[in-house]
């Protein structure tokens, strides 16, 4: 789902970036951040809600919403839609709230 | 505590402008950005602006933002860039809170421009929460910004500019845009931004809007339907459309919360999104060195924004005592410029607006 | 209406459209720009003078028609992309449209492609006979449109393979492409016989058994005929290729 060819931009993407969502190896570019990689893998759903159980993914992918959040590296609710990709990155679906280590 | 003259709160139109104005008039600036690199809404524009040349009319938005910072960096020994800098705070003493890559810090500022934009308004319809239901600007952020594409088939809700806009964008990066809805009984955004996506064989239906969104995981379908002339929805006209993705272009609301906790008096004014402050001419709030520029002032096109910032940046600079001759030629040039801007039939709604929140002659 | 829709009207068309007789003179700017908006790019960029000035930045366009030399500079000025230049002394038969296109792929010149009108519904094959796409036009190319001439003020964008495709194959002996087709049924050929004999479309190898079901189709399609009661050609034998030498040596009981 990448755009390769745009009329008006030209896209300069960084070196390949190799990270982890709940454990199986996905690729984004320098640049990029968590969630836009894993919607250019095709990955919609980052989470569920709390309450309802029901599947979310971002909203303003700007970092207003929080609909986006997720555990990074062990870290739970991290703003995935601002959140710059870094190699090696473990990017898990977060389970409850999240707890102050 | 560090200190600063200025300090201008976003790095979009109106907090460049404000930056370069002030700078170059003499006064220290502090430009604080949360994204990694300035230029705001502008670098997800790659139409051509409207206005006046005054307001790079006819150039694209992605260049207008470069643009505005080369014209920055003429003044860069009086400006210092924070990017990737969240202002958290502002309190009643003037203090501002920030946070910088997980560092907590406290800035006190002489003067401060806040010029914080607006944020995406939601729709409320069953299964509105969906992922595939995506703010019309965070779409454009993903494909403009990052190149990826949002998905194939998109139903876009709004006929505003940015509903227009982001249609035509869409079908730019090869995405299928299937309908334009809007519940208004007429187009909201530019006609000739329509009539551009109408001619491509996107339908545009006004008077219609969101019954039903459909989806497991993530959005399938979505059921619209026809509303009557009171805005009631009318059985038996709905229709639905087979879809991964739905835009919500529905307006804008300014991000005012800094100024809420300074203390500036604030009014709710429909015509400019939502709450906004007071101001004087001079775009300084009820609280005494605030001032405002761009979305957060009231919700209108980048081409207020950018003079509303060289206003702002004029008007605070002065007010530190970094005068200029050309000072009251200079303000009378940008609210000129402002005026003519909002002069036309589409200017009215701002007009009417602004006169609820503009007091002349200092508040 | 236009509002409602983003499709200019008849009247809101008529309004802006140059003369006849202008239009027979050359090439000419047409501003469809129907909306007081704060804008005012087109009357900046014209060297000539042919656009009314602007007393408010929210006026509307006026084009002097007599001092319009149809250039084309405020085509890719304009931010609302809402110019276009027509020259109906293209040929005796056609007129250009130019039109401002900001998509890849570009088509080529040379190719053919369906115009569509302001509502993007087909009006006919149009050949792509010049694309400009300079440095100065800053990333949005022109491209001009050969359509026959009554289309000048109907044609606006083009699709670059769609509705007159021209490798979607109807007929593979004669090689007959369905954008010819379609072509030939917008001239008035309404029959598979008239369609057979100026295409040769059916007169191949095969003699129609591949064709003809999909002419009968794009008739009923376009034309609204029903093909239970489409007309049939005439079926002359022989119905299979058969060499010239076998007929020649007769019926054994000749």
């Amino acid at each position: 789902m990448r755009i390769e060819e745009h009329p008006i931009l030209s896209f300069k993407r960084g070196k390949k970036i190799k990270f982890y969502f709940d454990g199986k190896e996905y690729e984004g570019f320098e640049g990029d951040t968590i969630a836009s990689a894993l919607h250019a893998a095709g990955v919609k759903v980052l989470g569920h809600s709390h309450n309802h159980k029901r599947p979310r993914g971002f909203y303003c992918a700007i970092g207003n919403c929080s609909s986006c959040l997720m555990t990074v590296d062990g870290e739970p609710n991290v703003r995935v839609c601002i959140e710059k990709l870094r190699e090696g990155m473990m990017v898990e679906t977060q389970k409850g709230k999240g707890v102050l280590k | 505590m560090k200190t600063v003259e200025i300090a201008v709160i976003g790095g979009g139109p109106a907090g460049l402008s404000a930056a370069i104005n002030a700078a170059s008039l003499g006064a220290k600036v502090a430009i604080i950005e949360r994204d990694d690199q300035l230029g705001g809404q502008l670098r997800k524009q790659t139409h051509m602006f409207f206005g006046s040349k005054e307001q790079y009319a006819s150039t694209r938005g992605v260049d207008i933002a470069v643009m505005l910072q080369e014209e920055l960096k003429k003044y860069q020994d009086n400006v210092d860039v924070y990017t990737d800098t969240t202002v958290l705070g502002l309190y009643e003493d003037g203090v501002l809170t920030i946070e910088q890559s997980g560092k907590y810090m406290k800035l006190k500022p002489e003067r401060i421009i806040v010029a914080t934009g607006a944020s995406e308004k939601f729709l409320a319809f069953p299964n509105n929460d969906l992922p595939g239901i995506y703010g019309a600007g965070a779409v454009q952020t993903l494909m403009n910004i990052y190149g990826v594409k949002p998905g194939n088939n998109v139903l876009m809700v709004g006929a505003g500019n940015i509903g227009l806009i982001v249609s035509y964008q869409l079908m730019q990066a090869g995405v299928n845009v299937k309908a334009i809805i809007d519940a208004a009984p007429r187009i909201g955004g530019y006609l000739v931004h329509a009539s551009k996506v109408r001619r491509m064989g996107i339908p545009i239906l006004t008077s219609h809007t969101v019954k039903y969104a459909y989806g497991k995981d993530s959005l399938e379908k979505v059921t619209i339907w026809q509303l009557d002339e009171q805005w009631k929805p009318i059985p038996g006209t709905e229709k639905d459309f087979e879809v991964d993705v739905m835009c919500i272009s529905v307006g804008l609301s300014p991000l005012a919360e800094l100024l809420w906790q300074a203390g500036c008096k604030m009014v709710y004014v429909p015509e400019l999104g939502g709450h906004v402050p007071l101001r004087d001419e001079n775009m300084e709030t009820s609280v005494k060195g605030i001032y405002i520029a761009g979305d957060v002032a009231g919700v209108e096109e980048a081409s207020s924004a950018i003079v509303e910032g060289r206003l702002a940046g004029l008007c605070a600079a002065k007010s530190l005592g970094y005068a200029n001759e050309d000072f009251e030629k200079m303000k009378q040039e940008y609210l000129q410029q402002l005026h003519s801007l909002r002069s036309g039939p589409v200017g009215e709604k701002i007009i009417k607006g602004l006169s609820k929140v503009t007091v002349q002659g200092g508040i | 209406m236009l509002e409602k829709t983003g499709i200019p009207t008849k009247e809101d068309i008529k309004s802006i459209t140059p003369s006849e007789e202008r239009r027979r003179k050359g090439p000419v700017a047409v501003i469809e720009c129907f909306q007081k908006i704060p804008c005012n790019p087109c009357y900046t960029s014209c060297k000539f003078g042919a656009i009314k000035e602007f007393k408010d930045i929210n006026d509307r366009p006026v084009v002097d028609f007599d001092k319009c030399t149809g250039c084309g500079v405020c085509v890719v000025n304009c931010p609302g992309l809402a110019i276009f230049i027509i020259d109906e002394t293209y040929s005796d038969t056609e007129a250009l449209v130019k039109i401002p296109y900001e998509f890849i792929p570009l088509p080529e010149e040379g190719s053919y492609v369906t115009a569509l009108n302001r509502e993007g519904k087909p009006v006919c094959r149009a050949k792509v006979v010049k694309v400009q796409n300079a440095k100065s036009q800053d990333r949005t190319p022109v491209v001009s449109l050969a359509v026959p001439k009554e289309y000048s003020m109907e044609v606006r964008f083009f699709n670059i393979n769609d509705y007159f495709s021209d490798n979607t194959y109807i007929c593979r002996c004669e090689e007959l492409t369905l954008g010819e087709l379609r072509e030939l049924i917008r001239m008035g050929y309404r029959t598979l016989d008239e369609i057979k004999r100026i295409s040769r479309a059916g007169m191949g190898p095969c003699q129609g058994r591949t064709c003809r079901q999909l002419i009968m189709q794009e008739l009923a399609k376009t034309t609204g005929q029903k093909m239970e009661e489409m007309p049939m050609t005439t079926f002359r034998p022989p119905v299979k290729a058969i060499k010239l030498g076998a007929l020649a040596g007769g019926d054994d009981n000749e």
